[in-house]
């Protein structure tokens, strides 16, 4: 069923995103394309596939976890948009939670 | 001048470094305003980093093995204190407290970085048409787009800005603008070269990797990118051979060449097809044997299962542009106003339509049919080249179905702007080894590239193929009247 623009606002809260009147259009538009597409891959056989089977063992690194000192703090505060002291400031967080939380943003 | 005849020039003490480095930013100057490929210059930088090189060359100490080779970078490589955009408002005046460990190891051995090159936003994109600040030309017909994500790196090195530069490669962001601006473009292994510094699309799948106009430059490039690195925990311990030991091979007598089977009926544009047959003949002429192999899923699945997956780790990467930690920052009421306006105000409308997608997919109740199938389907996949490549040393096949389209063609259509990696895509979902190279030229006089595609850790055969054709058809040529 193609997706209504409800849901694009919904998908997009989800993502945190902002969408302007102009964008639900051809979001709504070119996301039913894309999710049509998809279809294609209900053709595919893919009985007895673990998702999560590791295929092949992994040959990367593993660090001990050990704190080590990092001189760069100062540097990174000052790409900090909105900063007090050694802080990001950020507005008043303490209202959002009245609104109604669905079980997306919940987990 | 390629990388390997700098490097010597300038370690025999005939070409100072800096030299080099200022012809090279006098070809910039010369043609940059027409391509537009570079979207940070950093020419007094560079040539300071030459300044540096010459020192060591008349103190008798190692300049390194890219001594005093010009180099340009994507514009997602973090260089420490220099703004690294992605091509994003998001990240307009971003400078990243470090460097990436990329541009670390080719500081470290010599080359002198110009300037970071334009690029599709958060590298999602088929043509550098996605771009917050402006589109670049293909320097073969300007009408044209260079391809994309990478398309800065890939124009910059057909037009001589730089004889390497480098790219990132999540779907064929490397390959497909190296065979649309007619130049080679190596996407290695996954695990092969370190990831740290790299801004993150999709982390299943990015990798780094380089542009040159010459086989023995992408494999000496190759050496220096490919250090093991404890700082990417998904770089691999491997032991690294010595890339350009492969060269320098008589003919490649032994070899099996793959041929896909179910792409004889895929939509493929005419010259493509000459181009492979073209290719075949050469590597048959060189000893090589061709054999059939069959990848049904991949072609049939590929697209579909990259454009879930790959949305779904980005939607998730980019979670980290919320306003408050770097970035712009929209003024905003209460935390969840700063997020959804800074957001909306940063991206752009291909990377807000890949994050509504990745979250589609991940939501609560579509997650099992959406991203768990596509991981299935990848699994599929993988094992399909697996199979294969008990058959073939390496396969060949088209890089894109088309050659270089028309800016705005594909703006208003994702799903054809999409299809532009249908050949590329299916190669990182496997976690492979794949190298775009120059074929020729079209009739309208448009470059035309074809794809290697190796199994895991198989660069060097790929190096030693391409070294093949390039004996034939000589090294790729230089656009807009350089050398």
């Amino acid at each position: 069923m193609p997706i209504g623009k409800d849901e694009i606002l919904r998908i997009a809260r989800l993502g945190r995103l902002f969408v302007s009147e102009e964008e639900v259009g051809p979001l709504q538009r070119h996301l039913n394309g894309i999710l049509e597409h998809f279809e294609r891959l209900k053709r595919l056989d893919l009985e007895g596939i673990d998702p999560f089977a590791l295929e092949e063992e992994a040959t990367g690194f593993l660090r001990e976890d050990a704190v080590s000192a990092w001189a760069g703090r100062e540097e990174v505060l000052q790409q900090a948009p909105n900063r007090e002291g050694d802080f990001f400031r950020v507005p008043r967080i303490l209202e959002e939670n009245e609104e109604e939380v669905s079980p997306d943003e919940r987990r | 001048m390629n990388a390997v005849e700098i490097v010597k020039a300038v370690k025999d003490a005939r070409i100072p470094a800096t030299e080099i480095t200022g012809k090279a930013i006098e070809r910039i100057r010369q043609v940059d305003s027409e391509v537009r490929a570079l979207l940070t210059p950093l020419f007094e930088r560079a040539l300071e980093k030459a300044a540096e090189i010459d020192r060591k060359i008349e103190h008798n100490q190692d300049p390194g093995p890219l001594a005093g080779v010009p180099v340009v970078v994507k514009d997602n490589l973090c260089m420490r204190g220099l703004k690294t955009t992605c091509g994003s408002r998001m990240l307009e005046n971003w400078c990243p407290p470090y460097d990436a460990s990329v541009i670390r190891f080719l500081e470290e051995a010599g080359a002198v970085v110009l300037g970071k090159t334009n690029m599709d936003e958060f590298a999602m994109g088929s043509s550098t048409e996605n771009s917050a600040f402006f589109p670049t030309a293909n320097p073969w017909d300007r009408e044209r787009v260079p391809g994309g994500s990478s398309g800065g790196s890939a124009a910059a090195v057909a037009c001589g800005y730089a004889p390497l530069a480098l790219g990132s490669d999540t779907g064929g962001s490397i390959r497909q603008p190296a065979a649309f601006c007619g130049v080679y473009g190596l996407k290695p292994t996954y695990g092969l070269v370190s990831r740290f510094g790299l801004v993150a699309f999709a982390s299943s799948l990015d990798q780094v990797g380089p542009f040159s106009r010459s086989v023995e430059d992408l494999a000496l490039a190759l050496n220096v990118l490919s250090r093991p690195d404890p700082a990417d925990a998904t770089s691999s311990r491997r032991k690294r051979p010595d890339y350009t030991a492969c060269l320098g091979k008589d003919d490649l007598k032994g070899l099996k060449v793959g041929v896909v089977t179910e792409f004889e009926n895929y939509p493929v544009q005419p010259e493509i097809r000459e181009a492979l047959a073209k290719i075949e003949a050469i590597l048959r002429g060189a000893g090589a044997e061709f054999v059939p192999v069959s990848l049904p899923a991949t072609i049939e699945a590929g697209l579909p299962c990259y454009y879930i997956l790959a949305p779904a780790e980005a939607s998730s990467n980019l979670a980290r542009y919320d306003g408050v930690r770097y970035g712009i920052s929209a003024k905003a009421e209460n935390l969840m106003d700063l997020y959804m306006k800074t957001r909306g105000l940063g991206f752009g409308p291909e990377v807000k339509r890949r994050i509504l997608t990745g979250t589609y997919v991940l939501s609560s109740g579509y997650y099992d049919a959406y991203y768990l199938v596509a991981q299935k389907a990848r699994i599929r996949i993988s094992r399909e080249f697996r199979e294969a490549f008990l058959h073939a040393d390496l396969l060949l096949m088209p890089t894109t179905p088309t050659l270089p389209f028309r800016k705005g063609e594909h703006q208003d259509d994702p799903i054809q702007m999409y299809l532009s990696d249908v050949f590329t895509l299916p190669v990182n979902l496997a976690g492979l080894p794949g190298l775009s190279l120059n074929a020729g030229y079209s009739s309208s006089g448009l470059p035309v590239g074809v794809q290697f595609v190796g199994p895991k850790w198989g660069e060097e055969t790929l190096l030693a193929a391409a070294e093949a054709v390039e004996r034939v058809l000589g090294k790729p040529a230089c656009a807009l009247g350089g050398d």
